[in-house]
């Protein structure tokens, strides 16, 4: 919905993203804000910016292929785990550089996830989440018996260097993350409005109409897995670089889990909905980090456990709140609130 | 729509719980005054809650047992615990939450691959940490003090009592062992100077069987090693994980002529009593005092002024988190003694972590062995048997022989 006021009067018009003056005054704001705030940040805010960014570059892959393709996948974690290891090993052990490492490690998943998508040929629904859920055993399991990955124990990753630059503060590694965050966000937004991206959505809401409009509905589910898994391998790859170890406890069912919890919190089939999404359950978590040792001072009685272990009850009380009352996300009630505050003072 | 009403007025109220009032309260407690801070990164809803939950009720117990008591010369202890799942990502994002906290002075990750992950960043603030039993913290010297015995040098102990008991029953040679324990950087632990201790004994070890976390069905684990000709078994796994693979092997009657021992995490008190009949017999090997000469002690008098419950009642591990604390207590002690509190810092508890040598806990497990070259927090183990359902004693503390210099080198 446009402002009051502005109107179209060209297609780069109507096919742009940011389209009036003050959008662009608070892109580039948030960009300037967004690239100087290790400047000002406390460690433990750059630290959360780090981690935020990373798991914002995992879940775009996913939306990309379970909000936008509607292929359910619970195999986020294992990808990412793939992506991590690929780049421990490549560093470490074959001495490539950062830049050989990253691309490589999000071709590798992207490899693992075309094998991991083929099921998708012939399931869907819950039996495809099934399926996903075997892939995510399977890399497990491979990753924790193979001598190459560490056989179950830790791998140990140099940090990036480019141009003798070495990053291996949080500072310095937020740059590197921060703009990887920011070209995959692009690229998949432009992904979705593409034809590519139409295809994806076609398949997602009635296969087998796409598939009678001419749309190759396997090429592209396999096209939607391979680029979902591409960002998980860069997610990982990024996650492994940070950490400076990788190690199979890094990539739990659970994380699958809560990485399908911020999709569907932050609105599935919507780019900003990752955001929402991410951050919503990340600080979520930070808050719950920060207030349990709080709790179990204030209340004694209670002990520690049952204050720490405040956290999970916290994730699942807002999934369930958000799947009652708000099924679309957050994205949407942004939506609804941009839609609001455009026509004020009218309400139609 | 009106039946969304109360819901919505429930969802209002947890919100308003999470982030006003419970942040309101934490700043409404008192000053805390003179105090040294612990930080637990445990794991209460995940796989080791077993073990991290009544660890981290014995160093609560114990430090407000210090605190009621005036403290260590008026600095009061204090324990952070976060659950951190048993996720790597969330143990180091606790961390960075906290390590600014006022006089942190030591964290205890309790996982391998987060001591592994933290352990540089920990040294980076000049803290110090607990790892559990890996050994690779004893063959790797830095600032990771163990819990106990490395977890290849109780494996080692276990070999020598095999022999031992080999022999005793009139057998020729040595016993074949099999080993059997979780598919993860701990089970894989065990082996890394285990099986090279094996080899120094003479004993035919079989390959190791590793099960999955989860695994409800361990029969063809069992059957390999069964077939394999093994004498004696060593099941490790955090408890219940023990305790069922022990009555899987009563089900298919191995326990007749296979000796089972656990490890230290496995077979609790509570399993021996409830599965007594298959656990008959069964071994433990353990750094801490177990069933009823636990509750013995000084942590069994604490449990019960603590309002834990009936004393039987008290999980063997709760007794392992109160000597752990007295480690923290006597080193903040120590560190007081040198630097004054103005002086108290991660540094001066690392420097006086390592003249602990030799120190007591309640006997709740043995001496200290802390120093310059030493990061074990003990170098003795106990054997314990499962009879008529209850923990009995077998032997007195043994040394539990050095096999992580066989793998890591000395």
């Amino acid at each position: 919905m446009q402002p009051s006021g502005i109107f179209n009067v060209s297609y780069g018009q109507e096919m742009a993203i940011v389209r009036t003056r003050l959008q662009w005054g608070i892109l580039i704001g948030a960009l300037i804000l967004l690239f100087t705030f290790p400047l000002f940040g406390s460690s433990y805010l750059v630290y959360l910016m780090n981690y935020l960014g990373i798991t914002v570059i995992l879940v775009l892959g996913l939306q990309i292929v379970t909000g936008y393709s509607g292929q359910v996948s619970f195999g986020q974690a294992a990808f990412m785990a793939v992506g991590a290891f690929s780049s421990a090993i490549l560093s470490a052990k074959l001495g490539l550089p950062f830049l050989v490492v990253m691309p490589l490690a999000g071709l590798i998943t992207g490899a693992v996830g075309l094998i991991a998508g083929a099921p998708s040929l012939r399931i869907k629904g819950f039996y495809l989440a099934l399926a996903t859920l075997a892939a995510h055993f399977l890399i497990l399991w491979i990753i924790t018996h193979l001598e190459l990955t560490g056989r179950g124990g830790s791998l140990h990753v140099p940090p990036p260097t480019l141009g003798g630059l070495v990053f291996d503060t949080q500072q310095s590694m937020y740059y590197i993350i921060m703009v990887l965050m920011v070209a995959m966000t692009f690229f998949a937004k432009n992904l979705v409005r593409t034809r590519v991206g139409r295809a994806f959505i076609a398949i997602r809401d009635n296969d087998l109409a796409a598939e009678v409009m001419g749309i190759n509905v396997f090429r592209y589910k396999l096209l939607a897995f391979f680029i979902s898994c591409f960002y998980a391998g860069i997610a990982g790859s990024l996650l492994a670089y940070w950490y400076m170890v990788v190690t199979p406890e890094q990539f739990t069912l659970l994380h699958a889990l809560w990485f399908i919890g911020m999709i569907i919190i932050g609105g599935l089939g919507s780019i900003s909905g990752v955001f929402f999404g991410v951050l919503f359950i990340r600080l979520l978590d930070e808050v719950v980090l920060l207030v349990s040792p709080a709790l179990g001072a204030a209340l004694p009685f209670l002990g520690a456990a049952p204050a720490a272990a405040l956290g999970l009850t916290a994730f699942g009380v807002a999934l369930i709140l958000f799947l009652i009352f708000e099924p679309r996300g957050l994205a949407r009630r942004w939506e609804i609130f941009k839609a609001s505050y455009r026509l004020h003072p009218f309400s139609y | 729509m009106k039946r969304k009403g109360p819901i919505k007025v429930l969802a209002m109220i947890f919100a308003l719980l999470l982030f006003v009032a419970v942040p309101l309260m934490a700043a409404c407690t008192p000053a805390e005054g003179n105090v040294a801070r612990l930080l637990r990164l445990g794991d209460y809803t995940g796989p080791i809650a077993v073990l991290s939950i009544p660890a981290d009720q014995g160093v609560e117990d114990y430090f407000r047992y210090v605190n009621d008591r005036g403290g260590v010369d008026g600095v009061r202890l204090i324990v952070v615990s976060i659950d951190t799942r048993y996720d790597v990502a969330r143990g180091v994002s606790a961390f960075v939450a906290h390590q600014d906290d006022p006089m942190l002075l030591m964290v205890d990750p309790v996982s391998t691959p987060m001591t592994e992950a933290l352990a540089p960043l920990i040294a980076a603030r000049g803290l110090i940490n607990y790892g559990t039993c890996d050994g690779k913290f004893q063959a790797e010297l830095g600032r990771t003090f163990l819990w106990g015995v490395p977890y290849q040098d109780g494996f080692a102990a276990f070999i020598d009592w095999a022999v031992e008991d080999w022999q005793a029953k009139g057998n020729p040679g040595t016993p074949t062992i099999g080993y059997m324990n979780w598919d993860s950087a701990y089970g894989y632990e065990y082996m890394k100077g285990g099986q090279e201790y094996a080899a120094l004994r003479g004993v035919t070890l079989l390959d190791p069987e590793y099960y999955p976390t989860t695994e409800l069905d361990h029969s063809p684990y069992l059957m390999r090693l069964r077939d394999g000709g093994a004498n004696y078994i060593f099941v490790g796994g955090v408890e219940p994980a023990g305790t069922n693979v022990i009555r899987k092997a009563y089900e298919m009657g191995l326990t007749d002529d296979i000796v089972f021992s656990a490890d230290w995490w496995g077979i609790s008190k509570a399993g021996a009593s409830a599965h007594a009949d298959e656990l008959e017999g069964a071994l433990i090997v353990s750094f801490f005092l177990r069933g009823a000469e636990a509750e013995q002690t000084f942590a069994g008098d604490l449990w019960v002024e603590s309002g834990r419950g009936a004393l039987e009642d008290m999980n063997e591990i709760y007794a392992m988190g109160v000597a752990l604390s007295k480690n923290f207590e006597e080193g903040v002690r120590l560190a007081l003694q040198e630097v004054g509190y103005e002086g108290l810092d991660g540094e001066a508890l690392y420097d006086a972590f390592q003249q602990l040598t030799g120190m007591e806990r309640f006997g709740i497990v043995g001496p200290v062995a802390y120093d310059e070259d030493d990061r074990r927090g003990s170098t003795v183990v106990k054997f314990y048997q499962v009879q008529n359902g209850e923990i009995v004693p077998i032997t007195d503390w043994r040394e539990a022989p050095d096999s992580v210099s066989l793998y890591y080198g000395d």
